[in-house]
């Protein structure tokens, strides 16, 4: 199959990828990096690497309104990047040293466990509007981990702030490691930390974690572009039609169920973690 | 209960970085398309696997080789460049909360944010290369 046919594929598995991500909730790489190793037989590598590239795409196309409209905190933002940025730099190390040892095929193995345990976690977000009554942790008053955004829904300004920064931390290492690693957004983590031990509202978690994304996968890509594991010929056409794909889900979203779309599309990206499971086994 | 509120940042921050992040991902954008419709135009028959195996980039991840690359117009080093855009966008975003910060004279969150910088370029001009 030559070029001028397989870019018009990419892009329409993109633009596919980038729709569905966005409609799920869980972000265009989750999709793009398995269907390029099944579909096109991408080496596992140049997909993670490819899939870094796409997060950064649709964290800057979406990260760019939300910035606007204040939903995102730059502050809480900037303060949590301290952890998931060393995390994304040992992540893209570890992809590119099993690689080197002639473990890809772990990766394979690896990137589909993360795969299965990420969807779960985006079914089964709380979807709190607002949390209960917060106790701010002593990093969280000397940093001023506090803001407030206006909530068109409730009609007025809510004020919030950070709870507990050291699990928020410790999980957003973990969220670093699993973004660099495997070249996905990581997002599900992301929010779990901002929800559940920062105590913040939904719609900043949100907001904030698409703010994080971008700088996280800045250091998982800088590695992995700097290493020779990003192809333009892959990852530009997938980009752009992830990007255009999660701008068509945002339009979207607002006319479809929320659980009506997770039920059609979480059981198809269960089934492409098993078969890149299958795949590092050997087995599909 | 839920604390005073702290400094926050100004709308102008806000609008900064919005316009950064947008900018960013145009001018990125714009690179990455063109110079992918060249390079298709030139190379009409590279089968996938061609395109895998010779990647592009190899040859212009030194500056030299970028800059005679991008002077030659060469659409691969276009499309090298078009991810160095993309990816040094949110490094941009970081450093402006770092000047931000360093005005503000907020030490706590100025350490933070050089510290992010600093890793964020070891990784691009340091850990990657040491390891490729």
């Amino acid at each position: 199959m030559n070029l001028d046919l397989i870019l018009p594929l990419l892009l329409l598995l993109a633009i596919a990828g980038g729709l569905v991500g966005s409609l799920t909730g869980l972000g265009g790489a989750v999709i793009v990096i398995p269907a390029l190793v099944i579909l096109f037989g991408v080496p596992v590598p140049v997909a993670i690497g490819t899939g870094a590239v796409t997060i950064l795409a649709t964290s800057s196309a979406a990260g760019s309104a939300y910035v606007r409209d204040r939903l995102s905190d730059l502050r809480i933002g900037m303060f949590l990047e301290i952890a998931t940025v060393p995390g994304a730099l040992l992540g893209a190390t570890a992809t590119v040293l099993l690689v080197h040892a002639s473990l890809a095929d772990g990766l394979l193995v690896a990137l589909g466990i993360v795969l299965l345990l990420v969807v779960p976690g985006a079914v089964a977000r709380r979807h709190e509007e607002l949390p209960g009554p917060v106790t701010p942790d002593s990093r969280s008053r000397e940093f001023g981990l506090s803001g407030s955004y206006q909530d068109r829904v409730l009609g007025r300004e809510v004020p919030y702030q950070a709870e507990s920064t050291t699990p928020a931390l410790e999980v957003m290492f973990g969220a670093g490691v699993v973004s660099g690693m495997f070249g996905i957004g990581a997002g599900v983590f992301k929010v779990l930390a901002l929800e559940r031990y920062l105590r913040l509202p939904m719609k900043v978690a949100t907001a904030t974690s698409n703010f994080m994304i971008g700088v996280t996968a800045a250091a998982g890509a800088g590695v992995l572009f700097a290493a020779g594991f990003i192809n333009p010929l892959i990852a530009a056409p997938v980009a752009v039609g992830t990007a255009a794909g999660a701008y068509g889900g945002s339009r979207l979203l607002p006319y479809l169920r929320n659980q009506t779309v997770r039920l059609v599309f979480i059981p198809f990206i269960v089934l492409l973690a098993v078969e890149v499971i299958l795949r590092g086994f050997g087995i599909a | 209960m839920t604390e005073p509120k702290a400094p926050t940042l100004p709308d102008t921050e806000y609008r900064w970085m919005s316009a950064l992040l947008r900018g960013g991902l145009l001018t990125s954008l714009v690179l990455l398309v063109g110079a992918l419709l060249a390079y298709a135009l030139i190379h009409p028959d590279l089968t996938l696997a061609q395109a895998i195996g010779a990647n592009p980039i190899l040859r212009f991840l030194e500056l030299p080789g970028l800059g005679s690359g991008l002077a030659s117009g060469d659409p691969a080093a276009y499309l090298t460049l078009g991810l160095i855009v993309l990816v040094a966008t949110p490094i941009l975003r970081v450093a402006s909360g770092f000047y931000y910060f360093r005005h503000g004279h907020e030490r706590g969150m100025e350490a933070i944010t050089l510290t992010v910088l600093a890793l964020l370029l070891f990784g691009l001009l340091v850990l990657g290369p040491v390891i490729r």
